[in-house]
């Protein structure tokens, strides 16, 4: 518009053409401001309207709605949610942004690598939520973050072949922990018999042989551990009968005084030899590790856990952008003037700490501001991950504004005036950010 | 102190082969040459920003090829400042210090110091986005200045700024680093700034040192025509000539033309006997050229005709630039000297025409204009010869040619 103002000197007294002015000016703006108005400005107006009328939308309530939304629960809870969201993932989502984009740059296949951390930007929200909902769910089995969790924690605590297992002679064998502890003592020459029963047989390895008891040879303490169970019934308790199997790979212990002087593994006939024992009495131990269950990872979808759950995926989604625009902040930065920072003495983290980093704050800001506000308005993850369960727990204000307006309650007067509240919260992110770019132009 | 120093680049390209350049305690090194020679590679690989690839770099007594930067104990001034801009200038120069962990008040009192020396007191807390190009890199200078390092090493330090700062600049930092008695190596391209500053200044080309020498020696004795012609402004003029004998004199012929060569360079340079009838490269600086008109009696045999393509007034001197029919000379030296002003295509069309372009600096009251003919009186004692083949200085001291052929490869 400042434009009309430059030919004004040429402009004779007299009003003619002014209005024309305006004409021309209104023809330029028109389709513009026709489309502005059509699809941002009267829906706005109008949800406003709106949030002050009753559910069909034909008496006026005043601020019932709003009253009524910050009485319900359930608002509550979201509003709680967003903040939590708010407060945590923009911030690490630009934080391991930064971290990426910082790593990336001494990485030898550096646009492929991120490429690849870009990647999830391409993917809608809703098929990622499918995909989250498919890697949290709780068997191992089929989803993928059980699935490593509890390979990890396998690898540190390793779960029993035979849990659930008990002896088949309860005074011969007793409780000992998760293990089993022989109630008589052995020594060298002797031949313990340790039978087991409540092992499905799918459970004993496919390398278990016929179970025999052996002889033990001179100064040696021996014996066997097997599923003393015969099938199809018949077999006598605590002897090997010609069915039965051993149970390879049992860890057996042999305690003096309650010390474990000598350990040893079953073969795969069940037999078990503990060579150079001293003489004197033993006891025989079934380790706890054998009987040890299987952990079954977490419950990634409880109510408790459901948002952080939901947050990682976003920040799957939104660390590839943060990474992409703090990169370009990167190579905006002089190389030169980092190679100074060096040769003035600093260490690489000194010259990330005093150099980068300071650098990088407009970035960092413009990057945390866009990301509350896309927080703030989180919708298509918190509806598709969480089951229907515990969506309430999860629960976000925009989600409750769709559920309110087009769920069961249908109630578009409480809807809008939810819709107008979380305007109200991005509207103060938004003017941060437009400041920013009005200030980085000039 | 570099010992054979290369750097091979991962392409295979190599920037720096076998540099050999040992600066003393407080000298001001010069390292010149045209753009792609490898001279700023050789700075940072003193510096520890690039990888040495093969040698070693010493720093006092200290081998520091695995030394990072920070560890070196070396200030460097980069071509376009490379000042933190968000820090105050104040903090800029305080930098380094801070690092080190010097009390405050220590840097306090340097700061100050270094920003009076520089002249910079006044902007001492403006950011460096206030300053102009000229204040900048003082402030790039301050930095280096204050940390009182074992070796400033300055890329391009005044290639920024405007004719005139540069100038200015260019006698300040002589000025500062004769203050400090600070150990300096200094990369440009600009050969005025080599021959004014240097101790010594080392001339590269393609990644190989051709010679280092005070810069009078330099300019009086080149080793090789790529020196020859880099070294002066305007540059030295080459052209084919050979060498004959008769009635006890020698002379050298260039076309049709011929010189009498002046008996005390004859004695200078023994080894010219062993041309006589054969090609040499033959080095006229155009200072030692005069309009005849304008100088006292000559003899004839010291006298060159030729056709005025331009004249230049400078007021103080005047630029004659004339063809002489003879062939140019046409060697990889002569080819890379003419391409870094950007006359590579005139030079190969005069080699077509055998004529060759020549420029002398004349007394400005020659009268001398386009189109003319002119006789030119030639010093004959100041001529230079260059082996046509090998590119190196014909002298015949045998230490010396000894010497530059091992630089050349």
């Amino acid at each position: 518009m400042s434009g009309g103002g430059t030919v004004a000197p040429r402009r004779p007294p007299g009003g003619g053409r002014v209005s024309r002015r305006w004409l021309v000016a209104l023809a330029f703006l028109g389709p513009a401001l026709v489309l502005l108005g059509a699809i941002v400005i009267y829906p706005i107006v109008f949800t406003v309207f709106r949030s002050f009328y009753d559910r069909a939308g034909d008496a006026f309530v005043g601020m019932d709605n709003y009253q009524q939304m910050f009485a319900s629960q359930r608002t509550r809870t979201a509003i709680k949610n967003n903040m939590i969201w708010v407060a945590v993932a923009p911030a690490i989502a630009t934080g391991v942004g930064l971290i990426v984009a910082v790593l990336a740059e001494r990485v030898r296949w550096q646009t492929a690598f991120k490429v690849a951390v870009f990647m999830p930007m391409a993917i809608s929200g809703l098929a990622t939520g499918v995909i989250f909902r498919l890697v949290y769910e709780t068997e191992p089995e089929r989803g993928l973050a059980n699935a490593v969790v509890t390979t990890v924690a396998g690898t540190f605590r390793s779960s029993g072949e035979y849990a659930g297992a008990r002896p088949s002679q309860e005074d011969a064998l007793q409780p000992a922990g998760m293990g089993y502890l022989t109630a008589d003592t052995f020594s060298p020459g002797d031949t313990a018999p340790l039978g087991l029963l409540a092992i499905r047989p799918s459970e004993v390895p496919d390398s278990a042989e016929e179970a025999v008891l052996p002889q033990a040879g001179a100064g040696e303490l021996a014996g066997a551990v097997w599923l003393d169970f015969s099938r199809g019934g018949g077999g006598e308790r605590g002897v090997p009968d010609p069915t039965e199997v051993g149970l390879p790979g049992m860890r057996v212990e042999a305690l003096q005084a309650e010390r474990v002087v000598a350990a040893t593994e079953a073969r795969a006939d069940g037999t078990f030899v503990f060579t150079g024992l001293e003489p004197g009495d033993y006891r025989l131990r079934l380790a706890e590790a054998n009987f040890r269950p299987p952990w079954g990872g977490v419950n990634w979808l409880s109510p408790t856990l459901v948002t952080p759950a939901v947050i990682a995926a976003w920040l799957w989604i939104w660390v590839g952008f943060a990474m992409i625009v703090i990169g370009a902040g990167l190579a905006a930065i002089p190389r030169d003037v980092l190679e100074a920072a060096r040769v003035d003495g600093a260490s690489e983290w000194q010259v990330f700490r005093r150099v980068t980093a300071p650098l990088l704050i407009p970035v960092l800001l413009v990057v945390l501001v866009t990301l509350v506000i896309n927080v703030l308005k989180i919708f298509d993850l918190v509806l598709v991950i969480p089951p229907g369960s515990v969506q309430d727990n999860a629960n976000v204000i925009a989600l409750e504004m769709w559920r309110v307006s087009f769920g069961g309650a249908r109630n578009q007067g409480l809807g809008s005036a939810l819709s107008v509240f979380l305007f109200l919260l991005v509207l103060p992110a938004m003017a941060f950010n437009i400041k920013r770019f009005r200030s980085e132009r000039r | 102190m570099l010992e054979g120093v290369e750097k091979v680049y991962p392409d295979g390209t190599q920037a720096v082969a076998d540099l050999h350049l040992s600066i003393g305690d407080g000298e001001f090194i010069v390292l010149v040459g045209p753009s792609g020679c490898g001279k700023t590679t050789a700075l940072r690989m003193v510096a520890g920003l690039e990888e040495i690839s093969g040698g070693q770099v010493r720093i006092g007594d200290r081998v520091v090829n695995g030394v990072p930067p920070k560890d070196r104990d070396i200030a460097m001034v980069f071509q376009n400042y490379a000042l933190y801009p968000h820090l105050s200038v104040r903090e800029n120069m305080g930098f380094g210090l801070k690092l080190r962990k010097v009390p405050a008040a220590e840097i306090d009192k340097r700061v100050e110091e270094a920003g009076r020396i520089l002249g910079l007191e006044d902007l001492l807390d403006r950011k460096p986005r206030n300053l102009s190009g000229g204040q900048r890199q003082r402030v790039a200078m301050g930095r280096a200045i204050v940390r009182e390092p074992q070796a400033f090493l300055m890329d391009e330090p005044l290639s920024n700024l405007d004719a005139k700062l540069r100038v200015q600049m260019r006698a300040e930092i002589a000025r500062i680093q004769r203050d400090l008695d600070v150990t300096t190596l200094y990369v440009t391209h600009d050969q005025t700034e080599a021959m004014t500053m240097g101790d010594r200044v080392a001339v590269m080309r393609k990644g190989l040192l051709q010679q280092v020498d005070a810069p009078q020696v330099l300019y009086d004795r080149p080793d090789n025509v790529f020196v020859a012609g880099f070294i002066g402004s305007p540059a030295m003029n080459m052209v084919q000539a050979s060498i004959e004998t008769s009635n006890g004199a020698t002379f050298v012929c260039l076309g049709d033309q011929r010189l009498r060569i002046a008996d005390e360079l004859l004695a200078a340079r023994p080894a010219l006997a062993a041309y006589e009838g054969r090609k040499v490269v033959l080095g006229i600086r155009p200072e030692e050229m005069e309009d005849a008109a304008c100088a006292g009696e000559n003899p004839d045999d010291r006298r060159l005709r030729a056709t005025v393509d331009l004249v230049e007034q400078m007021g103080s001197e005047a630029y004659v630039h004339f063809s002489l029919k003879a062939p140019p000379v046409l060697t990889d030296d002569t080819r890379e000297l003419a391409s870094d002003v950007g006359l590579d295509d005139q030079l190969e069309r005069r080699g077509e025409k055998a004529t060759t372009a020549m420029v002398a600096r004349v007394s400005p009251r020659t009268r001398a204009a386009k189109g003319d003919s002119i006789d030119l009186v030639v010093d004959t004692g100041r001529l230079h010869f260059f082996d046509i083949d090998s590119s190196l200085a014909v002298w015949g001291d045998p230490d010396r040619a000894a010497t530059t052929t091992t630089t050349k490869t």
